[in-house]
């Protein structure tokens, strides 16, 4: 049947349009040849790789690891465990005037002992790594719990992971699942070391203290001449720990420090994983001429106890011989004693 | 807690006993501007192998002398004892002017 509107064959062309914009040469997509490139020749080979469950740097965790919480619980373990000093001041409402102050002299004290320390050739300067820090007390508790208490063996965790583009795919990588049930996960943040810390049995010897406003100072090494100067800013004592003098540092003894630091309490400190009091804290900052100088005692004691050790090792053949002379004296006077008797008696009788 | 009738606060304690828990809980509660208001705080930090118990004695504006026994006091009732003559104190002031 044909068509009931006629068309003309002119209508039934398809037109197109050449709109050539000058500055625009047309291209059109239908004309494109379309080429996709090959495979590489390793995807061809190998099969696809094993999928990642957890990203190598994010291990599940107990807690949910993006809230605050757990990442100060982190922070304060790495603080913990890096760094073997750390002195624990108790705040009673610093305002934030005088913790600025606070801070400035206390990076002053410190710059002036890494001056000192520099100039006498030594390289332990720590004054940028030292400063006063308030924490969460509750969370610094609970982190060194978990450092105290929880000393995770080697870990079983797989040393091929999965994202690790060296990886084949064809290893066999046991199923570490994104759960925190699994216990191969041993990190600080793993429920294994939740649990070793949670046991209320063990008591730590620092727990009383950490209650209240704390705030901690924290040395990256056991450094005497850092701790003196740290001693001497944040809670002076007349004898060992002066504070510096009003010509030396004015600006220490601004109304603003001073309101401060008499609203710090030092209450302890902990130094290599001890728990120590003021008394002993201050022990440990007036040592003289800091870890070198405790070397050179060191030396100096061993020193002399190897003179009295040959003194010693000396003496017995020393006596030996005096006793073994005195012996042969002795024995030549009785040798000798008699004939003056006779001597004597021939007199006599004469 | 009403600090503005103390005059001296006087505290011994040993911060490794957990006794000493209300002293320092005691004096974290007094406010920043206490020293310059003309209040006399002393607190002195006993060694860690100090039994001797926690004590506060609190002195107020109309020379009233408070001494309390910490080791057998928690922080609200220490806080409860200070405030009931600071209220009384507080009374007065309110009544004269």
């Amino acid at each position: 049947m044909p068509p009931r509107i006629r068309l003309q064959t002119r209508q039934l062309k398809v037109r197109i349009y050449h709109h050539q914009i000058p500055s625009q040469p047309c291209f059109y997509a239908s004309l494109a040849t379309a080429t996709t490139p090959a495979p590489p020749i390793e995807q061809t080979i190998h099969s696809v790789s094993p999928i990642a469950r957890f990203p190598p740097t994010q291990p599940p965790s107990h807690k949910p690891p993006e809230v605050r919480k757990s990442q100060l619980h982190r922070e304060y373990q790495s603080l913990l465990k890096s760094s073997p000093l750390i002195l624990i001041f108790q705040h009673n409402n610093l305002r934030a005037v005088e913790w600025m102050g606070i801070r400035r002299e206390l990076a002053i004290a410190l710059r002036k002992v890494d001056a000192e320390l520099a100039a006498a050739g030594q390289k332990d300067l720590y004054a940028d790594a030292i400063k006063i820090q308030i924490i969460q007390t509750g969370i610094f508790a609970s982190a060194l719990r978990v450092v105290e208490f929880y000393n995770p063996e080697t870990t079983e965790l797989p040393t091929q992971h999965p994202s690790n583009p060296a990886t084949a795919s064809s290893a066999q990588i046991p199923n570490v699942k994104p759960t925190p049930e699994d216990s191969r996960l041993a990190h600080g943040l793993s429920r294994r070391a939740h649990e070793a810390a949670s046991d209320r049995k063990k008591k730590l010897d620092l727990a009383p203290l950490l209650s209240g406003p704390i705030a901690v100072v924290a040395f990256p090494a056991v450094s005497p001449q850092h701790l003196k100067a740290a001693l001497s800013i944040l809670s002076p004592s007349a004898p060992n720990f002066p504070a510096p003098k009003r010509k030396a540092s004015p600006s220490y003894h601004e109304p603003a420090v001073q309101n401060g630091i008499q609203k710090l309490m030092m209450l302890g400190a902990r130094v290599d994983g001890k728990a120590f009091d003021q008394e002993g804290t201050k022990g440990v900052g007036s040592i003289p001429g800091g870890l070198d100088g405790l070397r050179a005692q060191l030396v100096g004691m061993l020193q002399n106890m190897g003179a009295g050790v040959t003194n010693a090792l000396e003496g017995v053949s020393r006596s030996l011989y005096f006793t073994m002379e005195g012996r042969r004296y002795m024995m030549e006077e009785e040798e000798k004693g008699p004939e003056e008797k006779k001597d004597v008696e021939e007199t006599k009788a004469e | 807690m009403i600090t503005r009738f103390l005059s001296e606060v006087r505290t011994s304690f040993n911060p490794f006993s957990p006794l000493s828990k209300t002293a320092r809980t005691f004096l974290a509660q007094l406010p920043p501007d206490a020293r310059s208001q003309g209040m006399v705080i002393k607190s002195t930090i006993l060694p860690r192998t100090s039994t001797q118990k926690p004590e506060l004695a609190v002195k107020f504006k109309d020379g009233k002398k408070l001494k309390l026994d910490l080791a057998t006091m928690r922080s609200t009732e220490v806080m409860a004892e200070v405030d009931r003559h600071s209220r009384i104190l507080a009374r007065k002031e309110e009544l004269s002017g």
